[in-house]
């Protein structure tokens, strides 16, 4: 089920009425569990049972994990845990991949070898919930936290509907105390929330699909003609407005949709457009998840404390990976690279200036820690200097969703030559309402994250007038109706 | 945070967004539009799931938008007794759906083709997006979407203004006149008075489209930039050759499983049907569908009682002559091609 649908509607007001009925705890938590498995269900029936497993298996696994004494049991159980979460994943995400890169080398090495094809479907969000039942049982070996009482709480820390399909990717502390006491919204929680699923589903519908989607598609076709520069730009513009809007849409209207039954899930983007630099980039952008790359990979890996040429080659794995978490396809490691080398030319500019930025790295992910530390002080300040070192880190960003967004090499490279030179015989073919649309969204969009680059929209509406607030609310409102666009699905769904 | 400066907002904005929905459905019917469905996927899908009802009861149409306003439903539901199942895509080539339903084993029902050369004959990726993208839905629709699709029809059946192709954001916006670059082909979309779409899929004219010549000359002069904007020749030699195989191939198949296959060329007129006839010569492309296939075929201009009628834009008819031309083709089904309904057709 997609949060822009009128199915979702009428199960958000039908869960609303259900969670505020005078049943049980535990009753309401049956509840949001049933109601979380035909949420996820109402997508693809079957693909349940692979949630059903992966749940019974962590919870089990990770009570042993935290109660066996003995070291090499231990060790055991972790790697079965490890093999069994990412093996799902890697055959359903990366199956297909992995085949198609085996055949390649073999042909290249003189074998004939031609396997069919396998068929196999993505389900929806297993890149999430596997993070999310990960990053328990990972917590588990090294008790860090308690396990989970009980394994409906367990079922629904995993499964609970807003944030199972595309995030945010929460961690036990976060959720799991939340289930432990009743929860209900209070009216400023509900409004809030609904303020929040309003504001991302205009992001999602108005600017994503209605506005951006059209022109990105058109211009990152494979095998189209080459382009004109500005053409090119404004493709490139397109979908990097679409993604964010698409994404950061959904987020919001997770978090939104939390709130309006209790329940506090974390944030997830903080407008990243307005980063300086990549390291803060990371802290704004997919929070959730770089915080998770960092916690469980970068740090594990060692980090920053083995001397900086492990720290350059632990920062490069990890955006790497990263990368690949995406999607299985060379293209995605391209843009993981680019971030990489980005993270790098960065650590090396901090290196020179001799003020290195360390972080605490313990503790729950914050968007003040990135995996090159805190933001530093003096790029707090909303200074027109620090605007052009924010316009130039978007620049580079943009460059790297050509890598994300284009379906092979061949139409990535033949796009950024449009970019970046002018090429002959190159032909004009966006309308000049197309080109208008997406400048305005972009100066709209960069404008804004700059503007609220240090606080958050529900402290910013908290300080403006009812009636201001009212105005603002029922613009996004009526235009979400007006747009008129089908409930098509989010861009994350496919990662 | 105090909630009451919250709800007072969340109270104006109910209050704001009542009064802007009702204003708007209210001015869109004062300007004289009248309900009209989105015809998407998912209502491409809801008809497509019909094809398996008894071959007796039943007729699945494909082709492209002619069949759609010129087939008048109610006309041919009250006077077969049979239903008629629209899976026509407008702009579109109707092969890969006869290709779709000739690898569906379980449909074994009656089929009429549309014929419009210029989409049949294509080969251009565009022409095929539609049905493409239709099928795949049909495929993989999800429980969500389906449920989505119920509440989105009961909607859409009560607000005149959910009309995506006239009154959405976007279609306001394209309708803006923007210069734009040399070269740059931009399509702003029919006039909004064009057609109107039914839950069953047939497109209708409006009265207003079908008097006002204005409109009219409007969507003749888009049919006559599309005519220029295509730079592809009609087909012929070995590439006609295998097209018509696979066509045969599929046909073949819905034959083999007791199913019946029918080619119809619905009318044209004016330059438009001038420039259909020199490029796609009737004994070159029409003529070889039915030997080819040997299926049964009724072309307009060999009928003077549906020879006869002028299309307003010269591509489709009006509403009025929707209703005599499916009459009329009825009545050829019954006493030319020998077609059983389940009402006796009077004579």
């Amino acid at each position: 089920m997609v949060f822009n649908s009128y199915t979702f509607i009428a199960f958000l007001i039908i869960m609303l009425i259900l969670h505020n009925l005078p049943f049980s705890w535990k009753v309401k938590k049956i509840n949001l569990l049933l109601a979380s498995y035909v949420f996820y269900a109402a997508w693809n029936p079957p693909f349940i049972l692979l949630l059903w497993l992966s749940t019974v298996v962590d919870y089990f696994v990770g009570r042993a994990l935290y109660t066996q004494e003995n070291k090499h049991k231990r060790k055991l159980l972790l790697v079965l845990s490890l093999i069994g979460n990412l093996g799902m994943l890697c055959f359903f995400k990366y199956g297909t991949f992995l085949l198609d890169n085996f055949t390649h080398l073999v042909n290249l090495f003189g074998m004939d070898f031609h396997p069919a094809k396998p068929n196999i479907i993505l389900p929806a969000g297993i890149s999430f919930y596997t993070f999310t039942t990960l990053c328990y049982t990972i917590d588990m070996y090294k008790r860090k936290s308690e396990p989970v009482k009980s394994l409906l709480d367990f079922s629904l820390f995993v499964t609970f509907f807003p944030h199972l399909v595309a995030g945010p990717i929460v961690r036990p502390p976060q959720l799991v105390p939340q289930f432990e006491t009743e929860r209900k919204a209070s009216r400023q929680q509900l409004m809030q929330g609904l303020l929040l699923v309003s504001l991302g589903l205009f992001m999602k519908v108005v600017l994503a699909d209605s506005m951006l989607a059209p022109t990105a598609n058109d211009i990152f076709w494979p095998g189209g003609a080459p382009l004109k520069t500005l053409d090119a730009w404004t493709g490139v513009l397109a979908f990097s407005g679409q993604i964010f809007c698409d994404f950061a849409g959904y987020s919001t209207c997770a978090i939104g949709v939390a709130l309006c039954l209790g329940f506090v899930l974390p944030h997830n983007f903080l407008y990243p457009y307005a980063a300086i630099g990549f390291s803060d980039f990371w802290r704004r952008w997919h929070i959730t998840l770089s915080a998770w790359l960092r916690d469980y990979l970068y740090i594990p890996l060692g980090g920053n404390r083995n001397g900086k040429i492990r720290t350059y080659m632990n920062l490069m794995i990890t955006m790497l990976l990263g990368g690949l978490w995406h999607g299985a396809n060379w293209t995605f490691v391209v843009w993981g690279a680019l971030h990489g080398a980005y993270l790098w030319g960065e650590k090396i500019i901090q290196d020179l200036r001799k003020k290195p930025v360390m972080a605490s790295m313990h503790g729950v992910p914050s968007a003040e820690v990135g995996v090159l530390g805190t933001i530093p002080k003096e790029f707090k300040a909303k200074t027109f200097r620090n605007f052009i070192y924010a316009m130039i880190t978007f620049f580079f960003i943009n460059v790297t969703w050509v890598f994300f967004r284009s379906p092979d090499f061949h139409s990535a490279w033949s796009l950024l030559t449009s970019m970046f030179s002018s090429v002959p015989k190159a032909e004009a073919y966006l309308t000049t309402l197309s080109i208008i649309k997406v400048m305005v969204i972009i100066v709209f969009i960069v404008a804004f994250h700059w503007l609220m680059r240090n606080t958050k929209v529900l402290t910013v509406a908290e300080k403006m007038p009812w009636w201001l607030l009212g105005i603002a609310w029922s613009v996004l409102l009526i235009l979400l109706i007006w747009s008129q666009e089908s409930s098509s699905s989010f861009i994350y769904f496919q990662f | 945070m105090n909630s009451t400066p919250l709800v007072k907002a969340g109270i104006l904005t109910v209050v704001l967004v009542a009064a802007a929905v009702i204003s708007w459905e209210l001015y869109v019917r004062s300007k004289g539009y009248d309900t009209s469905y989105d015809d998407d996927p998912a209502l491409w899908s809801d008809k497509r799931k019909m094809v398996y009802e008894p071959a007796d009861k039943s007729t699945v149409f494909i082709g492209s938008s002619r069949i759609k306003f010129d087939l008048d439903i109610n006309t041919w539901e009250s006077t077969t007794g049979d239903h008629a199942i629209q899976l026509a895509c407008v702009g579109s080539n109707p092969v890969p759906i006869l290709e779709n339903l000739a690898n569906d084993e379980n449909f074994k029902g009656k089929l009429v083709v549309d014929v419009t050369e210029g989409l049949f004959f294509s080969t251009s990726p565009g022409n095929s997006r539609r049905p493409n993208e239709n099928m795949k839905y049909y495929k993989e629709k999800t429980p969500a979407q389906q449920a989505s699709f119920h509440i989105n029809h009961l909607l859409e059946s009560q607000f005149v203004f959910l009309n995506k192709e006239w009154l959405s954001l976007g279609a306001q916006l394209d309708k803006l006149d923007i210069p734009d670059r040399p070269g740059v082909y931009h399509f702003h979309g029919f006039p909004s008075d064009f057609g109107r779409v039914k839950f069953n899929r047939q497109e209708y004219m409006t009265d207003k489209m079908a008097a006002d010549t204005n409109i009219q000359n409007k969507v003749k002069n888009i049919w006559v930039t599309i005519m220029k904007a295509s730079k592809e020749p009609p087909a012929s030699g070995t590439k006609l050759d295998s097209m018509l195989n696979a066509v045969k191939v599929a046909v073949d198949k819905i034959k083999a499983r007791g199913g019946q296959v029918l080619f119809v060329r619905t009318p044209s007129s004016g330059p438009f049907q001038v420039g259909e006839n020199m490029g796609f010569p009737r004994e070159k492309y029409w003529e070889r569908i039915l030997s080819v296939t040997g299926c049964q075929g009724i072309h307009y201009a060999d009928y003077p009682a549906i020879a006869h009628f002028i299309c307003p834009e010269n591509s489709h008819l009006s509403q009025s002559d929707a209703i005599v031309f499916t009459k009329n083709f009825i009545k050829i089904l019954s006493e030319e091609k020998g077609w059983k309904f389940s009402k006796p057709v009077q004579p």
